[in-house]
């Protein structure tokens, strides 16, 4: 047996979680409240359970002080507010890694700041490209037809591609193309400069400024204001070019700046 | 919000075990065997032994080599469930503070961070202390170099610490409602205030709503109050901390808020 203590201890530690994560019908009313005040009627025919057991559940909300009731409709209370929102949050982080679950369980994400991977949920309209064994380039060519259209762009990358390079050049050369800002690290600035071609092209090119970082980093991002992308590395320490998670929207684009400014 | 079951049930499945929360925050850690967990946490073999095949076999955890690592994907699981744990402890331990008061300025993003703040301490005013909330922003004001502040109302001392801050050539943003705006302006000195202002060391914005909303960002820390419910101002209580994160936090209310001005 555990002992009574030991058992205490867990407890205590994650009773807040628990009271309202294992209950469904705690959770469930929250998440109904949330969107806006309901009354018994709309909470019956939206949740499809008898008055008993939702009143059941209101009390013990409202007695938690985090429903509350004004002429008959129930509203969260400021902590009602607070939690709810904060569960919305783990839903959809929880939703964001579940929809491209092969994307994040077969990478290396330990380069990916705590912080930000807690706001993983900003990514919920991310949508992630997979190769397939009849389009082996599937997910570069989706990333090439991104960049193709960009005005301006950060990336942080962290291989040295001269197929990469090729297209980024292509780019730069175009007239409408305005700035390119790149994060790289020592060793593959080092690659570049012994190229002269790569030399003249990117690292010396006024539209281009250089980040250049002393630590190696296993993130591929790249972003403007209209998409942001990210490639990544396998746990055994090689690039994967097959799996790539775009998105267009503007919270997606707020979690790569966010993810950018780590560097 | 649509509810996904199979996410909902997912989440029950690791926040209904204390013993799985606890055996995978020991993995996250550091991976370990049978025994290493058994020996850390004082659970029961049996118990640490029947939950790592429940998560194994959920594929939260993986054997390689004697010991169990956290798959990449439960990682983020795992995080996002304490990150969510510590706003609830983040709730609880500042209730007084929350409790009854309007958060409506707030970004739902603020609030979905609302643990970058964890590390506050809760200033409250005290029967001997009636002003240690004023005292304490004063006294920040009164150090800083840089103020970035949103007055919902105008405190009459407000105005000469702003000015002592730009004679000291200082750097003043502000985001306050219309109605305060003509006193809390020219109650600083004329030429400090002009010269200021073509310098761009004094930037004032006209809030045209009611702002429900006190923050300030000095140089040593950064502070927050609110209005309850009722609508008047909560003066007697005011969050303050120093740590980066809720810098970062501080500073986004106060971009969010300004965004809304111009």
């Amino acid at each position: 047996m555990t002992s009574t203590q030991t058992r205490q201890e867990l407890t205590k530690e994650f009773q807040g979680i628990k009271y309202i994560l294992t209950s469904g019908m705690r959770s469930k009313l929250l998440l109904t409240i949330y969107e806006h005040p309901k009354n018994l009627d709309d909470l019956r025919t939206e949740l499809e359970k008898p008055s008993a057991t939702i009143l059941h559940g209101l009390k013990e909300l409202e007695t938690n002080n985090l429903i509350r009731k004004v002429n008959k409709y129930y509203e969260l209370t400021s902590n009602g507010y607070l939690i709810t929102t904060n569960m919305v949050k783990l839903i959809e982080n929880w939703y964001s890694v579940n929809k491209s679950k092969l994307f994040w369980n077969n990478h290396d994400l330990s380069d990916i700041p705590e912080d930000v991977l807690k706001n993983i949920y900003l990514l919920k309209d991310a949508r992630y490209v997979n190769s397939t064994t009849s389009d082996l380039s599937n997910a570069f060519n989706a990333y090439i037809k991104l960049i193709s259209r960009a005005k301006q762009l950060k990336i942080m990358l962290p291989i040295y591609s001269e197929n990469h390079f090729k297209h980024l050049i292509q780019i730069l050369n175009k007239k409408q193309f305005k700035s390119l800002e790149l994060v790289i690290n020592e060793e593959i600035r080092d690659a570049m400069q012994k190229n002269d071609y790569l030399s003249k092209s990117i690292l010396e090119n006024e539209k281009v400024k250089i980040k250049c970082i002393s630590r190696k980093i296993r993130i591929f991002l790249t972003f403007s204001e209209e998409f942001a992308s990210l490639t990544l590395f396998f746990k055994d320490g090689h690039y994967d070019d097959s799996q790539i998670l775009i998105a267009h929207d503007k919270n997606s684009i707020k979690w790569a700046v966010n993810l950018y400014s780590y560097f | 919000m649509n509810i996904n079951n199979d996410i909902t049930n997912d989440i029950k499945f690791l926040a209904k075990s204390e013993i799985r929360l606890k055996i995978l925050s020991e993995l996250y850690n550091e991976p370990n065997n049978i025994q290493g967990l058994v020996k850390q946490t004082k659970i029961t073999y049996s118990s640490v032994s029947n939950n790592v095949g429940k998560l194994e076999k959920n594929n939260y955890i993986k054997k390689i080599n004697n010991k169990y690592y956290v798959n990449p994907m439960a990682k983020v699981y795992f995080k996002s469930l304490m990150d969510f744990k510590s706003s609830i402890d983040m709730i609880n331990d500042y209730n007084d503070f929350w409790d009854k008061h309007n958060l409506k300025q707030l970004s739902t993003d603020s609030i979905k961070n609302i643990t970058d703040l964890k590390n506050s301490t809760l200033v409250e005013a005290t029967p001997i202390e009636i002003f240690k909330t004023h005292n304490t922003i004063k006294r920040q004001m009164q150090e800083s170099k840089t103020v970035k502040a949103i007055f919902p109302y105008l405190h009459p001392e407000y105005p000469k610490l702003i000015e002592n801050v730009l004679k000291n050539k200082g750097t003043v943003e502000l985001i306050i409602p219309q109605s305060i705006f003509k006193e809390m302006i020219f109650r600083i000195n004329g030429k400090t205030r002009r010269k200021a202002i073509k310098k761009g060391k004094l930037r004032v914005y006209n809030f045209k709503e009611n702002l429900n909303l006190y923050l300030t960002i000095c140089d040593r820390n950064i502070g927050l109050s609110l209005f309850k419910t009722d609508g008047s101002f909560d003066q007697n209580r005011i969050l303050i901390s120093n740590d980066l994160k809720s810098y970062k936090w501080a500073e986004k209310v106060f971009d969010n808020i300004k965004q809304q001005v111009i």
